[in-house]
């Protein structure tokens, strides 16, 4: 059961971004809600406001553009995502990524900006975005922002997003459209769960890119690498730069192996 | 009974008919008791220890009494009851103490869930922190604090368990067969082992949920999801000291048992939180969270297992010692000691053996029954250490198995002789080792190993289990016939999904030579109608009720025969019936239908005979004895039902990822009453196990609390998580005293399944496990750590015997040495 | 707040409370029971309800989010007083033991079919990847699915030797 709160569900972006402005901490955004609704149950938050952007009709939809690239609307959820033709057509990791997180259902209802904004360490998404070069786009009552993703997360949960503010999209710039690319998630079952290690790779004729998850406090992307770099000099450095935890999921050291085994099945894969 | 007639001459028996109780539960018509309002229904929480062990010091309930909406609140100061199926150590709220994470401390009653969730969240209770108990071996130390300083007082079932006051010991027992010193002496290897696992989940998907009733007059109503109704009663009149008539158990259908809802769990604070709310029912139903750890689990092992061995393969000697990590409080788990002591060795004959199995308290979460009732448990153990002897003696181990299996002729720990008619293990491993081609990859699966870069293994393992149960457990089945001459069934076994519900019909319908539509059997029980049966559980079901149901349609065509006899003029032994009538064998054409007789014959003349025709059941176990307290002989097991599963396994040796392509599993089960529940409980528990196998289990801080009480970090098989192929198989050698010839199924499928995983995946990459689950990361770092397949024993920790206490024992043996 | 909904091609309009979630909306105002809560949390599938022609974790949603919306539950499934063609198929084919699942999963197996006529196995253990099953080992539903989309006839052998 859910403890009380008012449900509200502005269907202009102006009344959504008025709602946030005046509540503040007091409201909390649902999208999805397949983190939102676990966390109010789980009594980790208590919302006095729940409010529901999927009313509003400029917060969906996938469009591309030469010039800006791919953009995807805050609430497309993952089963778009996966079926989406410019998205399977330009950029497949997005799919595949989507395709990879939790079950039918989730899918179903999980959005890209509820993923992105949950800022788990784990999300399944985050790790072809940053791998992607993504950037979010913020709103609030004072105007428009753009975070590069990598950016975006500050710790374990949090990002710079300010209480008044929302994620209104992601973007993709054009230059990676249609690159090779290879993805990989350690999970305890075959069946849905959570990543206990996450690797995204993507690879054009000049550039390769790897995005890594459930290995630091939040997805991180390790620097540019140029396409022909060899395969040791990724593994060192990204053996320096993660520092993934011992838990109930998994120990450190697997953890560290599964990362590098992953980064090397997919390096040699591309 | 019946056990040789042959199949062709069965109608049902034998058949995969439609299951009786699906047709409800597709269309969701089927109620469960969360589903059930009753009228004045409240809703009741409970506040829960976020400590393992802590003195109570003070519980303030004056905020949550005066919120509106809220009709009482209790603590445990106020409830002087203690519960207990064979050891009595359960307060039904903590009282001044909690011993583990998630215990009931407090509780609600109020209008709806909210106003009860937000009541228990204003409860203040102020505790004092005490170290905790935590592992089982440890707790045996002298100076390891007390989980239950009062065991000594604790009121007990004496003639079965031994409580040892002073310690953590809630049950202690031995067994004792032929001459052990001897034993080893004779051995040319000895060879030893520890082996562990952790307490586990049941998960049934309906989480335990019961509404109480307590009104004026000590009047007891509670509908529950419970399996034994008439246990739940009687616990209940004993520890309330109330009248057996005057408490009334119904049970809906039930969303899956396993065990978890074997015993008493919810009823009695339903009923608590009823009295105290003027008599008004109280509704409480565990969430996901709670199921975890306010209610029960399997408890987890420590097993040590040391064993002598001739060069020819021959066991001489075996000496085992259990440490059950019973948790809190010992529940069924003083049970499941002394079941899975007596079958401690498995399917396999030891001549000269000791077993001591202890059931440790610690301040866990408390252990319960769980399909197949300690054996998964030491299946794992015996089934690793069974390949680590192969292995050291340089023989086959399908071979070793085969050579020391239990035979006709062959004794087993308690000194019970096995016979033809017992079963036969040596035909369940054939079967699955041919249909997994043990001993070899074929082409394909060489192709396979090519390709991926990974290894396959494969493995046989062996398993048996008895029913756990009084020595006189009785049962009973009331046939009752209708206007029209079919007839409606009674009996108290409850339907938890196992599907034995559609066997008995199919066991009625062709005792009776009646069409199965004739035959209705309703899901619900209800105590204050339906005849007396002890539990639901330890796979004796079919085989009691079984027998039951057969005695009763006996017993109901007797009496039809009596009024039928006279309605034409006919001796009983001249006359015949079918479906629909009793008629002259010589003279077919003289009858009375069924539809006549079926409450009472009426004459032509208006004047009537006979009355309604109801057939009465009833039968105990025969033969069955208590266990010697000192040495364990007797004659526990009602049935034993054999099995084996073969594995094939494909391992990842760089990461230790892998996948199950098949699992060919074979039990004896007498006779397949219907075959494709059978097919269903060998691949459903089968798959329960692998979950075991694989990922399922407890994580603790240092503190003692629970890590993981959710479906996010406590998995369980999903439909991608299932072997690529399986193959389910019967052998059928008739049990004289089964029905049809019939044994119990129910729990076999989930035994040493893990033990084929760990060894499968030994065989494969030649990673040495001694703990399950097998996670990937255990089999990498199996590896990383270089225990290398041809030096069995190296990463298995040996605990020295002569420190495991209260067994006495020599105290040579390094880990395994030739002699 | 009030909502009009459809379910099971019948409309419903109600007061509710803004923190009600479908699935209680659907089991305790409607009395539309056969939809199960086994988590709460969206892990295990029973609550599953086909919202506007997708599946979804009825108790992962509130209801005040569907009104509008067009909501399947296994209520719906013999509506006409006869069991679907896929629900005879889990009734043949032993896919069905406690029971408590089985409302979840032949939502998500009506999705999939609909989607998918003719799913391979591989298909159908995707589709029903969130719906726990504790009991069948789910060998035999993914038998009865084949069956209910006419890819086998008879029910799987138990071998006897």
């Amino acid at each position: 059961m859910l403890q009380t709160f008012s449900y509200v569900a502005p269907d202009s972006r102006k009344d959504l971004l008025a709602i946030l402005n005046k509540e503040g901490t007091r409201a909390k955004i649902l999208a999805g809600g397949t983190d939102l609704m676990v966390d109010i149950r789980g009594g980790k938050i208590a919302p006095a406001f729940v409010v529901d952007i999927k009313k509003i009709a400029d917060l969906k939809g996938v469009s591309y553009s030469a010039t800006e690239g791919l953009s995807i609307g805050a609430v497309t959820t993952c089963i778009e995502l996966v079926t989406d033709k410019t998205i399977v057509a330009k950029f497949p990791i997005i799919a595949d990524a989507a395709s990879r997180l939790g079950s039918t259902q989730l899918r179903n209802r999980a959005t890209i900006a509820g993923n992105i904004c949950t800022a788990s360490p784990c999300a399944d998404l985050s790790c072809a975005m940053l791998a992607l070069g993504a950037s979010v786009e913020i709103a609030s009552m004072t105007g428009t922002r753009i975070v590069k993703l990598a950016d975006f997360f500050t710790g374990v949960k949090t990002t710079v997003i300010k209480a008044d503010e929302l994620v209104t999209r992601l973007i993709v710039a054009p230059e990676l459209v249609n690159a090779k690319f290879g993805m990989e998630k350690l999970k305890r079952i075959k069946g849905h769960d959570l990543s206990l290690a996450s690797v995204a790779v993507v690879k054009t004729g000049t550039l390769l890119r790897v995005a890594l998850g459930s290995c630091a406090p939040t997805p991180i992307v390790l620097p540019d690498f140029p396409a022909n770099a060899p395969l040791a000099s990724i593994l060192e450095v990204a053996g320096k730069t993660i520092k993934p935890i011992d838990d109930v999921r998994a120990s450190k050291e697997y953890r560290k192996m599964m990362i590098m085994t992953f980064i090397e099945q997919i390096i040699l894969r591309l | 009974m019946f056990e040789n007639v042959p199949d062709n001459g069965l109608k049902y028996v034998g058949k995969g008919v439609d299951r009786i109780d699906t047709v409800e539960k597709l269309t969701g018509k089927a109620l469960y008791t969360c589903d059930w309002l009753v009228p004045g229904m409240l809703f009741g929480k409970i506040k829960t220890s976020p400590h393992a062990r802590a003195r109570i010091i003070k519980i303030d309930t004056s905020k949550a009494e005066k919120l509106p909406g809220v009709h009482a609140v209790i603590t445990g100061n106020e409830l002087d009851y203690r519960m207990g199926l064979y050891l009595v150590d359960k307060h039904i709220l903590a009282k001044g103490v909690v011993r583990h994470f998630g215990e009931a401390v407090a509780a609600v009653s109020a209008e709806s869930w909210e106003v009860a969730h937000h009541a228990i969240g204003l409860i203040d209770v102020e505790y004092e922190v005490l170290e905790a108990v935590l592992d089982p071996v440890e707790a045996l130390k002298e100076d390891a604090p007390l989980v239950h300083p009062d065991l000594g007082k604790y009121d007990h079932v004496r003639e079965a368990f031994t409580p040892v006051p002073g310690t953590n010991i809630a049950n202690r027992m031995k067994y004792r067969k032929g001459d052990l010193e001897q034993g080893f002496r004779e051995a040319d290897f000895i060879i030893e082992r520890r082996y562990t696992n952790p307490s586990v989940q049941h998960v049934p998907m309906e989480t335990h949920v019961s509404i109480g009733q307590w009104s004026v007059g000590d009047k007891i109503s509670i509908i529950t999801s419970a399996q034994s109704p008439f246990t739940v009663r009687n616990l209940f009149a004993h520890s309330f000291k109330i009248p057996h008539e005057n408490i009334r158990i119904q049970i809906p259908y039930v969303g899956g048992g396993f065990g978890g809802k074997a015993g008493i769990h919810l009823e009695p604070l339903a009923c608590c939180l009823s009295r105290k709310s003027g008599g008004r029912p109280v509704k409480l139903q565990a969430t996901r969270e709670e199921e975890f750890s306010l209610l029960p689990c399997r408890s987890g092992l420590v097993y040590n297992i040391k064993t002598g061995v001739k060069k020819s393969g021959k066991i001489v000697a075996q000496q085992m010692t259990m440490y059950w990590d019973a948790g809190a409080y010992a529940d069924y788990a003083v049970n499941v000691t002394r079941a899975s002591g007596y079958s401690a060795a498995g399917p396999y004959e030891i001549p000269n053996a000791w077993v001591d199995a202890l059931t440790i308290y610690t301040n866990k979460p408390f252990g319960t029954a769980y399909r197949g009732f300690g054996h998964v448990e030491f299946s794992w153990g015996i089934e690793r250490h069974m390949d680590l002897i192969a292995k050291t003696i340089g023989m086959d181990s399908l071979k070793f198995r085969l050579l020391n299996a239990m035979k006709p002729g062959s004794t087993t720990l308690t000194g019970e002789v096995i016979s033809e008619n017992t079963g036969n293990v040596t035909r369940c491993m054939e079967a699955v080792a041919e249909s997994i081609n043990y001993g070899q990859l074929t082409g394909a699966e060489k192709a396979r190993e090519k390709k991926t870069g990974r290894k396959i293994g494969k493995s046989v393992v062996a398993l048996h289990k008895a029913p756990a149960m009084p020595s006189f457990t009785g049962t009973s089945v009331i046939l009752r016939m209708n206007e029209n001459g079919s007839v409606s069934a009674t009996f108290s076994l409850t339907e938890i999904g196992a599907g034995t519900y559609t066997s008995v019909a199919q066991i009625i319908a062709e005792t009776l030579k009646f069409p199965i539509e004739k035959v209705h059997v309703p899901i619900e029980i209800d105590t204050n109608h339906d005849p007396y049966d002890w539990q639901t559980v330890a796979s004796k079901g079919l085989l009691l009720t079984g027998n039951a149901a057969i005695l009763a349609a006996i017993d109901l065509i007797r009496k039809a025969y009596e009024i039928a006899g006279q309605v034409l003029r006919a001796s009983q032994c001249d006359l015949d019936h079918d479906g629909e009538k009793v008629f002259l064998k010589h003279h077919p054409a003289k009858f009375v239908p069924f539809s006549k007789l079926a409450v009472g014959y009426a004459y032509p003349g208006g004047n009537g005979i006979g009355g309604p025709l109801i057939g009465v059941g009833r039968y105990c176990a025969q033969g069955l004895s208590n266990l010697d307290k000192e040495t364990g002989q007797g004659n526990p097991a009602l049935d034993w039902t054999y099995g084996a599963h073969g594995l094939i396994v494909e391992v990842d040796p760089k990461t230790g990822a892998y996948t199950i392509i098949k699992v060919a599993s074979a039990f004896d089960v007498g006779r397949a009453i219907n075959p494709a529940a059978v097919r269903g409980q060998a691949i459903g528990g089968m798959i329960q196990g692998l979950g075991t196998a694989m990922f399922e289990g407890y994580y603790y801080d240092r503190a003692g609390r629970l890590l993981n009480p959710s479906f996010t970090d406590n998995k369980i098989p999903t439909s991608l998580d299932i072997p690529e192929e399986v193959d389910a198989i019967v052998v059928e050698t008739p049990q004289i005293d089964g029905p049809f010839g019939a044994r119990g199924v129910g729990e076999h499928s989930m035994i040493a399944i893990c033990g084929a995983l760990g060894n499968a995946i030994e065989k494969a990459v030649g990673a040495n496990l001694t703990h399950m689950p097998i996670r990937p990361q255990d089999i990498w770092k199996a590896l990383q750590t270089g225990a290398k397949p041809d030096s069995p024993g190296i990463s298995g920790d040996v605990v020295n015997f002569a420190e495991a206490p209260l067994c006495s024992t020599r105290r040579d043996s390094g880990k395994h040495k030739k002699r | 707040m009030k909502i009009t909904l459809t379910i099971n091609g019948r409309e419903y309009t109600r007061d509710i409370a803004e923190n009600r979630t479908l699935l209680r909306f659907i089991r305790e105002d409607l009395g539309l029971t056969g939809t199960k809560e086994g988590c709460g949390a969206g892990e295990c599938g029973a609550c599953t309800v086909i919202v506007n022609g997708k599946t979804m974790n009825s108790c992962l949603m509130l209801a005040a989010e569907c009104s509008g919306a067009v909501i399947e539950t296994i209520e719906g499934e013999s509506e006409s007083g006869e069991l679907s063609k896929m629900q005879q198929a889990f009734h043949k084919h032993h896919a069905v033991q406690c029971g408590f699942c089985t409302p979840g999963m032949i939502m998500s197996v009506k999705a999939l079919v609909k989607k998918n006529p003719k799913p391979t196995v591989h298909q159908i253990q995707e589709a029903i990847e969130g719906n726990f099953c504790r009991c069948t080992g789910y060998t035999q539903i993914i038998e009865a699915v084949q069956a209910g989309t006419d890819q086998r006839d008879e029910q799987e052998e138990l071998r006897r030797v």
